[in-house]
């Protein structure tokens, strides 16, 4: 089946945020029964490994040659697999980064409990995304992009003023440094993981998943004996006895987040981590009937009906919205098709090519042209300025064509 | 794994009809609609020469495509 990438990408978002939205609920009851971040965190990082386990085995079931994973989930999946070495050291780091991020994530919904509060904080990652994603994706962002992340802070920090006006500096420090950093992290070098080949096909998102939330547990959990041992605490057998008195709530969170998780990997493979993120970022819209409910049954405080904070809210909300749209509407592709003269070595040639900003493959083939390119820009002014100038400028080049892609199709 | 990008001329005012029959096509992984020489890219991911082969004859089979030409992938550098 093929459907219009840019469709899917929104589709795989979009799930994973309405799910997440649910989950933040079922995290603030549980919160009311676990006040510690760290015991609270440490007990669902357990359910999530254990439903990881769970459900990737149960996908890794062969039906007619091919298992459920592979026909109903991702395509590229096989069965239940031991990381590779090459991965490894990429799981170490978006594991800490999910560590991280869950944490902080947790500390801060006790602090403020209202999920459509706490939740609207985390989007602020954008604006870290597009950063790293201009150092390490050989991408300098465009005007728009700045303008769109900037637009969806601002946006977030609009929308998530608490209803009676504070905004604490605890907060703050934990939104700014604990909670986007490791979101962030575990963004990138999931990305990373996904975009490597395994046994000659794409990775697929079960595993990644799967690894992902071992090894953050296993940092969790480290973490908490180190701080248990240096303060006195318990917080680990603590962490313990919750498995046993919270078992229906925590495994609901742990099937709900596995499969977050996977849509959102999914969506990640398919676009820039930063275009994903704006998408995914819907989630603050889907926050606020789960918190006016939780506030129906008394779990948080009554949601205000000040007209002029209601205005505030609905402006930062508005405000992301249009950041995310313009994100995702604002990339444009293309095909340099290029011929060269004879006598020139390819490798390098392919090597200058790959150098130039904006472009995402080089592919030398044989045929009619000798190098056929992929690019990636904002605008077409960059493209011409950034990209043709320099292709221009590369010794041995006889000759090249643009092509602008208007649609694209890809096999899912 | 055989990777090759088609390059494919179509006789006007069919565009819509060739996506259709071209999304059919198993070994295909992508098709992108082009302004420039062009009309359709094509890149397909097959097990062997003779594979792509049939691809390619699916492709010319399809009316309204009026040449295609076959560029196959030897070495690739990806994000």
């Amino acid at each position: 089946m093929k459907i219009r990438k840019k469709y899917l990408l929104y589709v795989l978002a979009f799930s994973s945020a309405i799910l997440a939205a649910l989950l933040s609920g079922i995290d603030v009851v549980i919160g009311q029964f676990l006040k510690n971040p760290l015991i609270l965190g440490l007990s669902i990082f357990y359910f999530g490994f254990l439903m990881a386990i769970i459900f990737t085995g149960f996908f890794s079931i062969s039906y007619k040659g091919k298992s459920i994973g592979e026909r109903t989930i991702d395509p590229s999946f096989k069965k239940i697999r031991f990381p590779k070495k090459v991965e490894i050291k990429y799981h170490i780091l978006s594991g800490a980064g999910n560590a991280i991020f869950t944490i902080g994530y947790f500390w801060l919904l006790i602090l403020i409990k209202d999920p459509s509060l706490v939740l609207p904080f985390s989007q602020v990652v954008i604006l870290y995304l597009v950063i790293i994603e201009s150092i390490t994706e050989k991408n300098t962002p465009t005007l728009i992009e700045i303008q769109s992340s900037v637009i969806v802070t601002l946006g977030a920090i609009l929308g998530s003023i608490s209803l009676s006006g504070t905004i604490s500096l605890e907060s703050l420090v934990i939104v700014f440094l604990v909670i986007n950093p490791g979101w962030a992290l575990q963004s990138i070098y999931q990305r990373k993981i996904k975009m490597m080949k395994i046994n000659n096909r794409p990775n697929d998102s079960l595993n990644i998943r799967l690894w992902n939330v071992a090894f953050a547990c296993l940092f969790t959990m480290v973490f908490v004996i180190i701080y248990d041992f240096y303060s006195g605490s318990n917080n680990f057998i603590e962490s313990l006895y919750a498995i046993i008195n919270q078992f229906g709530w925590l495994s609901l969170v742990g099937i709900g987040t596995f499969f977050s998780y996977i849509f959102y990997i999914r969506a990640l493979g398919i676009g820039k981590a930063s275009v994903t993120q704006a998408v995914k970022s819907s989630v603050i819209i889907f926050t606020i009937p789960v918190s006016i409910v939780l506030a129906y049954f008394g779990y948080i405080n009554p949601i205000s009906t000040d007209p002029a904070l209601i205005i505030i809210r609905f402006s930062g909300i508005v405000l992301m919205l249009l950041g995310i749209i313009s994100f995702a509407l604002t990339l444009t592709k293309a095909y340099i098709f290029i011929k060269m003269k004879p006598g020139y070595p390819i490798e390098k040639t392919m090597q200058k090519i790959w150098d130039i900003k904006g472009v995402n493959r080089v592919t030398a083939v044989a045929g009619d042209y000798d190098f056929i390119v992929k690019i990636h820009t904002r605008t077409l002014v960059k493209g011409y300025e950034r990209i043709l100038r320099k292709i221009e400028s590369i010794e041995g080049i006889k000759e090249y064509k643009w092509q602008s892609v208007l649609k694209e199709w890809e096999n899912i | 794994m055989i990777n090759a990008y088609i390059l494919i001329h179509i006789s006007p005012g069919n565009t819509d009809k060739i996506i259709n029959q071209l999304r059919k096509i198993e070994n295909i992984a992508k098709i992108s609609v082009v302004a420039g020489e062009y009309d359709i890219v094509a890149r397909v991911q097959v097990k062997s020469l003779e594979r792509l082969l049939k691809t390619t004859d699916k492709i010319q089979m399809i009316k309204g495509v009026s040449k295609t030409t076959t560029q196959v992938i030897e070495k690739e550098i990806t994000l």
